[in-house]
C-alpha cells in the first residue's frame, strides 16, 4: 500500500494563504516545539507563549505575502525573530551588566594571559556545573547579550540555522552575522569559564 | 609575516572555521595552533560553547501552551470562541 506523502511546508502554506485552515494547523503542529524552544532562547521562559503566540498569528497574517522565495522555515524564523526584538523593546527590562568583561584577554604581545588549563575550563563547565543551575545560567547569559549578537548566537548556533540562512531571517551580509556570532561566542565562553571558575 | 599573535587568531577563528580566510592567511593561523597550546585550549573551549549552551537551554514545549496555542490561534481565525490579542 502506497503511503501517502506528506505535504512540503510551502504546499501547506500555500494552502493556507488561500484559506485553508487545516493547512495552517498543520503548519502550527509542526513548528510549534522549534518556535517555542526559539522564543524561549530570545526572550525568556516566562514571555515565550506569549511570543509564540505572536508569532504564530503575524505568520497566518502574513501568508498572503509569501512568495517562496526562501524556504517557509526561514521565513518562518524571521517572522518570530522580529516578534521576538519587538516584543523585548516594548518591556522595560531593568539594565543588566554587560558581557564584554568576559572576552578573551591579552597581553602586550597579543598572547593569552591564561595557562591552557584556565582557557579550556569552560568547555567543561557542563561537567562542573548542575545541570539545572547551567540551564538558568545559561538563559540569563543570552538575556545579558546585546539583541544583534543574541539573535544572530541563537540562530546560528543554537537553532542551527547556516551563516546564510541566518543572513536571510536577519536582513544583514554573512559577513556581519559571522561577526555577531563569533562576538557572542567570545563573551559566552568567557561567562561559562567564569561559571566553572576561571576567568580567562 | 611568518607567525600570528594569538589574539590575531582569536579575531580570525570564525572566518577560519567558515573557511573565508586566504589560504595564506590559513596557513599561518594553523601553523601558529601547531605550537601554541594555548590557542588549542582556547580553540577547544570556542568549539564547546555553542553546544554547552544549545544543550542546556533545549526547552520543551509544554502540552498546555500548546493547547493554548491552537485555540487562540483558531479563536483569531473566527474558526473558535474569539480572544483578545
Amino acid at each position: 500500500m502506497a503511503v501517502p506523502e506528506e505535504a512540503t511546508d510551502e504546499t501547506l502554506a500555500s494552502r493556507a494563504g488561500l484559506g485553508d485552515n487545516h493547512a495552517f494547523d498543520e503548519i502550527t503542529i509542526r513548528y510549534q516545539a522549534r518556535v517555542y524552544r526559539l522564543a524561549c532562547r530570545l526572550v525568556g521562559h516566562d514571555d515565550a507563549p506569549d511570543v509564540v503566540q505572536e508569532g504564530f498569528l503575524s505568520v497566518y497574517r502574513h501568508l498572503a505575502s509569501y512568495r517562496q522565495e526562501s524556504r517557509f522555515g526561514t521565513w518562518l524564523y524571521r517572522i518570530v525573530t522580529n516578534a521576538a526584538l519587538m516584543h523585548r523593546r516594548a518591556r522595560s527590562r531593568r539594565p543588566v551588566e554587560s558581557l564584554e568583561a568576559y572576552l578573551p584577554r591579552f597581553d602586550a604581545t597579543g598572547r593569552h594571559c591564561h595557562t591552557p588549563v584556565e582557557l579550556q575550563v569552560a568547555a567543561h563547565a557542563d561537567e562542573l556545573l548542575d545541570r539545572r543551575a547551567l540551564a538558568e545560567e545559561a538563559t540569563a547569559a543570552l538575556d545579558r547579550l546585546p539583541d544583534l549578537y543574541r539573535s544572530a548566537f541563537v540562530l546560528r548556533d543554537l537553532e542551527e540555522l547556516t551563516t546564510a540562512e541566518v543572513a536571510d531571517v536577519l536582513g544583514v551580509e554573512p559577513a556581519t552575522v559571522r561577526q555577531r556570532v563569533h562576538r557572542a561566542r567570545l563573551m559566552l565562553r568567557g561567562y561559562l569559564g567564569a561559571l566553572a571558575g576561571v576567568r580567562s | 609575516m611568518t607567525d600570528v599573535s594569538c589574539k590575531t587568531g582569536v579575531e580570525l577563528l570564525m572566518d577560519y572555521l567558515e573557511e573565508v580566510v586566504p589560504d595564506d592567511m590559513r596557513a599561518l593561523l594553523e601553523s601558529h595552533v601547531a605550537g601554541c597550546p594555548k590557542c588549542a585550549a582556547f580553540i577547544a573551549s570556542y568549539l564547546a560553547t555553542p553546544r554547552i549552551l544549545r544543550d542546556a537551554t533545549a526547552a520543551a514545549m509544554p502540552p498546555e501552551v500548546q493547547r493554548s496555542l491552537l485555540v487562540f490561534l483558531r479563536a483569531q481565525r473566527g474558526d473558535g470562541p474569539r480572544q483578545k490579542a
